[in-house]
C-alpha cells in the first residue's frame, strides 16, 4: 500500500507538471490582438497646434480642411526585462480633415489613412506578437478609425489671454485590429481645452478623459481601459510681412496618456513631446493657410509614444465676421 | 469666400457617415443638375459661397440597390454539391436570389494654386452579390458590385489625386461645380495632367448619355465597354497619372496605370513601370443637326502578370498533374479544385492584352440621347481587373422627363453583348474558371441584356428607380438562362 500511495502521489506530480507544462505552453501560444497603437491625435482642421487647441473659432460660418502627414519610429516596442520587440517599427499616417465653424463651434470629421505600418513579430512575455504588414501594395485604400469631433469655446474670445473650452470626439472603428491602427470598438473622448495669447505668447492645454473599452491586460504593451490625456503647449507668436499678415509660431507641445487602471505607473503611461512650428495667415474673411512643421520624440515609451516622429501639415481656413 | 460656410453639408456627412450602410462603384459621378438640390449651390444663392470660382467644393451621394433574380432553368450548374465539382461556386445559381449593394460617398474638392486642384473621396460600401459574383460575364446586373466587398460596411479611400490645368488659349470654357470639379473658367486649349489615385473612368470612355450609372442603367454592361479590361485592383480604382490635352473641339488622351498584383484582388502591383495599363483616346465633340454629340476612339495595352488560355490548355495537356487541384502554393488560383481542368495558375508571366474601341454619343432631341460602345480585345489572356468579355457591344437610348414635365425623371433602354474569344471558350469548356466565370462546361454563345429602367426625381435630390433586366447565356454558356432580373434603387446627392 505505501508503494502504491507512492506511485498515487507520483503520478499525481506527474498530471499537475504536465499540466503546469501545458498550460505554459497555452501561455506561450497566446497571441495578442492588436489595438490602436497611435497616441498622436491631430487637433481638429483649424486647431492651429498639431494636438492642442487654439480655439479661436469665430464669426459667421466658417471651416477648415486639413492633411497631416506623419512618420513615428518604433511606437510599440515592447520589452520583458530579457528581450525587446518592435512591434510596430514603422508607422507613417496621413489623416484628412474637414470642419465647419460657426461662431465659437466647430463639427469636425477626420479620417486617418495609414500608409505604411511594419514591424516585428515575435514572443515576449509569454506572448506571441504577429507583425502587422499593412503597405500601399498589400492595402492600397485603407481607412482606420475615423472621428468626428465637437468642440466649442465656452469662455473667452479669439486673441484673449483666456479662453476655455470643451472638446468631445467618437472614434467609429474602421480596419483591422492585427494592423495595430484600430480597436475594433467605438471610443469617445471628452476633453477640457483651454487656450490664450498674452502679448507674443500663445499656449494651450487639454484635460481630458479617453473612454476605451478595449483592455487587453495584461498583454505587455496593450491598452488597459480608458486614459486620462493631458497636455500643454506654449511659444512665441511673432507677426510676419506687411502689415502682420501671417504670424509664425514656436514651440513646444507636450501630451501623454495614462491608463487609469495604471494610474501613471510606467507600464501604462505614454508622455511625448514635439517641437513645433508654424506659419499661419491671420486675416479673416479671407481663405487662409497655415504651414506646420514637428519633431518630437517619446518621453516616456509607452502606449505608443514614439522614439522619434515627425509630422508635416497643411491648412485652409476660414474665419467669417 | 471658401471653406468656410458648411454647416448642412457636414452635418448631413457626419450624421451619415456614423451610420453608413453603404457600397461603391468605380464610375465617375456626373454633373449634378443644375436646377436639383445640392448644398454647394444652397450657399451659392445665400452668398456664401462662389459657386463661379470655387477654391473648394463638397458633395455628396448614397445610393441603395436591391436586385432579384428570379429561378431560370440549367442543366448544370458548378458548384461544390453537384457533379462539377470544382471547390467552389462559379456559375450563376437557378435558385432565386437578392442581391443588394449601398454605398456613400462625399467628394472634397481643394484648389490648390492657379490651375492646380485636389480631390479626396471617402466611400462606404456594403454589399452582397449573386452566387458570390460568379456565373456572369460582361453583363453583371448592377454596376456597385466590388469583388472584394462584403455585407459588413466598408470605409476606404476611393479617390486622392491631384490635378493640374495648363492654359493654352482658345476660347473660354466654363466648368460647372460638380462632384470631382471645381467651378472655374478653363480655356477650350488645354493640357490637364492627373496623378494620385482615381479610377480611369473618371477620365476614359467618358459618355454623357449614360453618364453617372448610379442615375441611369443598373448593368455594368452600360458602365464602359464590357471588354474593356482596365487595369485596377478589386474595387476599380487604380493609381497612376493621366494627360489630357483639349484643343477647341479635339480631345487625346494617355494614362497609365497600376494592375493588381494577383488577377482580380485588392493588393496592387505599384511596378508601374514595369506592370502597368496604358490607354489612350481621341475625342471629337461635334454637333448635327444643332445637337451636340461626341465619338470617342479608346485603345488599351496592359503588360501585366496573367495566364493566357492557349498556355494553360498546353500545359494541361502536355501533363495533366497540371490541373486547377494541384497548383503550385505560390500560384494564385480561383480555388478551384477541379483535377481535370486547367488553370492560369500554372502558366501566369507577364503578358500584353489589347483591346480598341469606339464610344458615340448623340442627342437627338431636348434631353433625349442616344449611345453606342463597341470593343475588341485580343481574347488571348484571362482577365486582370474587369470582366471576362473579350467582344463587347452595347447601346440604348435615355431621356429625361421633359416631354412629360418630369424633367429630372431619367427614364431608358439598353442592350448590350459580349463574345469571348475561341481560346477562351475551350478553357472554359475544359472546366476552367476565369475570374467570374467558368460553369465546368460550356457550349459557347454571346451572353446578352436588355434593360429598362424609370427613375423617379422626388424633392429634386432623391431617385427612386425600377428597373428590368433580360439576360440571356448567362457566362457565354447557352446551356444556361435566360435569366429576370428586377431591381429597384434610391439614390440621393447632396
Amino acid at each position: 500500500m505505501p508503494n502504491s500511495s507512492w506511485h498515487r502521489a507520483l503520478g499525481f506530480a506527474a498530471v499537475l507538471l504536465a499540466m503546469g507544462a501545458s498550460a505554459s505552453r497555452a501561455q506561450a501560444q497566446q497571441q495578442a490582438q492588436g489595438f490602436a497603437v497611435e497616441r498622436f491625435y491631430p487637433s481638429a482642421p483649424g486647431g492651429g497646434w498639431f494636438v492642442m487647441d487654439a480655439l479661436d473659432m469665430q464669426g459667421g460660418l466658417g471651416g477648415a480642411m486639413a492633411l497631416t502627414l506623419g512618420y513615428a519610429r518604433n511606437p510599440l516596442r515592447i520589452a520583458d526585462g530579457l528581450q525587446s520587440l518592435s512591434v510596430v517599427s514603422d508607422e507613417a499616417t496621413a489623416d484628412f480633415g474637414f470642419a465647419v465653424t460657426y461662431r465659437c463651434f466647430r463639427l469636425s470629421l477626420d479620417m486617418d489613412m495609414p500608409l505604411v505600418i511594419t514591424g516585428e513579430g515575435g514572443t515576449v512575455g509569454g506572448y506571441a506578437f504577429a507583425a502587422p504588414s499593412v503597405n500601399p501594395g498589400v492595402n492600397p485604400d485603407t481607412l482606420s478609425d475615423y472621428r468626428i469631433g465637437f468642440d466649442a469655446r465656452i469662455l473667452g474670445q479669439p486673441g484673449g489671454r483666456f479662453r476655455l473650452g470643451a472638446s468631445a470626439q467618437l472614434f467609429i472603428p474602421n480596419g483591422h485590429r492585427a494592423d495595430y491602427d484600430t480597436d475594433d470598438t467605438f471610443r469617445g473622448m471628452v476633453r477640457a481645452l483651454l487656450a490664450g495669447d498674452v502679448e507674443h505668447f500663445a499656449y494651450a492645454g487639454q484635460l481630458g478623459v479617453h473612454i476605451r473599452p478595449l483592455d487587453d491586460s495584461p498583454t505587455p504593451g496593450s491598452p488597459r481601459g480608458s486614459e486620462l490625456l493631458f497636455g500643454a503647449a506654449g511659444g512665441a507668436k511673432l507677426p510676419v510681412g506687411r502689415g502682420a499678415d501671417w504670424a509664425v509660431v514656436v514651440g513646444p507641445e507636450i501630451y501623454g496618456a495614462t491608463a487609469f487602471r495604471s494610474f501613471f505607473a510606467a507600464n501604462g503611461t505614454a508622455l511625448e513631446g514635439l517641437l513645433s512650428g508654424r506659419l499661419e495667415g491671420t486675416r479673416v474673411n479671407s481663405v487662409q493657410m497655415r504651414f506646420k512643421l514637428g519633431v518630437g520624440a517619446g518621453i516616456d515609451q509607452h502606449f505608443g509614444a514614439p522614439e522619434w516622429r515627425l509630422v508635416l501639415g497643411i491648412e485652409m481656413f476660414n474665419h467669417n465676421r | 469666400m471658401m471653406i468656410p460656410r458648411l454647416l448642412p453639408v457636414g452635418f448631413a456627412a457626419l450624421v451619415l457617415f456614423a451610420s453608413a450602410r453603404a457600397s461603391a462603384q468605380a464610375g465617375p459621378p456626373a454633373p449634378h443638375e443644375d436646377a436639383a438640390f445640392d448644398v454647394m449651390t444652397l450657399l451659392s444663392q445665400h452668398g456664401l459661397h462662389n459657386i463661379d470660382n470655387e477654391s473648394w467644393n463638397v458633395y455628396g451621394q448614397f445610393t441603395y440597390i436591391s436586385s432579384w433574380k428570379l429561378p431560370f432553368k440549367a442543366p448544370y450548374t458548378n458548384t461544390n454539391v453537384n457533379a462539377n465539382v470544382n471547390g467552389g461556386t462559379y456559375s450563376l445559381l437557378p435558385t432565386a436570389e437578392r442581391s443588394f449593394t449601398g454605398t456613400f460617398s462625399l467628394f472634397f474638392g481643394l484648389k490648390l494654386w492657379r490651375g492646380g486642384e485636389a480631390y479626396f473621396v471617402p466611400e462606404v460600401i456594403a454589399e452582397r452579390p449573386l452566387s458570390g459574383l460568379h456565373g456572369i460575364g460582361g453583363a453583371i446586373q448592377n454596376f456597385e458590385l466590388q469583388k472584394t466587398g462584403s455585407a459588413t460596411p466598408q470605409l476606404y479611400r476611393a479617390r486622392l489625386f491631384l490635378r493640374q490645368t495648363f492654359g493654352l488659349g482658345g476660347d473660354h470654357v466654363v466648368k460647372s461645380s460638380d462632384p470631382l470639379q471645381l467651378g472655374t473658367v478653363v480655356d477650350s486649349r488645354r493640357l490637364v495632367i492627373s496623378a494620385g489615385n482615381f479610377t480611369i473612368l473618371d477620365v476614359f470612355d467618358r459618355n454623357s448619355v449614360t453618364g453617372d450609372p448610379r442615375q441611369t442603367f443598373f448593368n455594368m454592361a452600360f458602365m464602359t465597354h464590357a471588354s474593356y479590361d482596365f487595369t485596377s485592383d478589386a474595387r476599380g480604382y487604380s493609381w497612376g497619372g493621366t494627360a489630357e490635352l483639349y484643343w477647341d473641339e479635339w480631345a487625346l488622351r494617355f494614362g497609365r496605370i497600376t494592375p493588381p498584383q494577383n488577377p482580380n484582388q485588392l493588393p496592387t502591383d505599384f511596378r508601374i513601370w514595369e506592370h502597368y495599363g496604358d490607354q489612350m483616346e481621341l475625342e471629337h465633340d461635334h454637333s448635327l443637326f444643332g445637337r451636340p454629340g461626341a465619338v470617342r476612339l479608346l485603345g488599351y495595352r496592359n503588360h501585366v502578370i496573367t495566364g493566357r488560355f492557349d498556355d494553360a490548355i498546353a500545359a494541361f495537356d502536355a501533363n495533366p498533374a497540371e490541373n486547377a487541384a494541384e497548383c503550385p502554393i505560390t500560384g494564385f488560383n480561383y480555388g478551384s479544385k477541379n483535377a481535370s481542368a486547367p488553370d492560369m495558375c500554372w502558366v501566369r508571366r507577364p503578358n500584353v492584352k489589347l483591346g480598341i474601341g469606339i464610344n458615340l454619343e448623340q442627342y437627338v432631341a431636348k434631353d433625349i440621347g442616344v449611345f453606342l460602345r463597341g470593343m475588341y480585345s485580343d481574347g488571348n489572356t484571362e482577365v486582370d481587373a474587369y470582366d471576362p468579355a473579350d467582344r463587347s457591344l452595347s447601346f440604348g437610348a435615355v431621356a429625361k422627363g421633359t416631354l412629360w414635365d418630369r424633367p429630372f425623371d431619367v427614364t431608358g433602354v439598353g442592350f448590350g453583348m459580349s463574345w469571348i474569344s475561341d481560346s477562351h471558350a475551350k478553357y472554359l469548356a475544359m472546366g476552367g474558371v476565369d475570374g467570374f466565370v467558368g460553369d465546368g462546361y460550356l457550349r459557347q454563345a454571346a451572353e446578352g441584356i436588355v434593360e429598362g429602367f424609370y427613375s423617379v426625381n422626388l424633392l429634386k435630390a432623391v431617385w427612386l428607380a425600377a428597373d428590368y433586366q433580360f439576360l440571356w447565356n448567362p457566362g457565354f454558356n447557352a446551356d444556361r438562362g435566360p435569366v429576370h432580373i428586377v431591381g429597384a434603387k434610391i439614390h440621393a446627392e447632396f
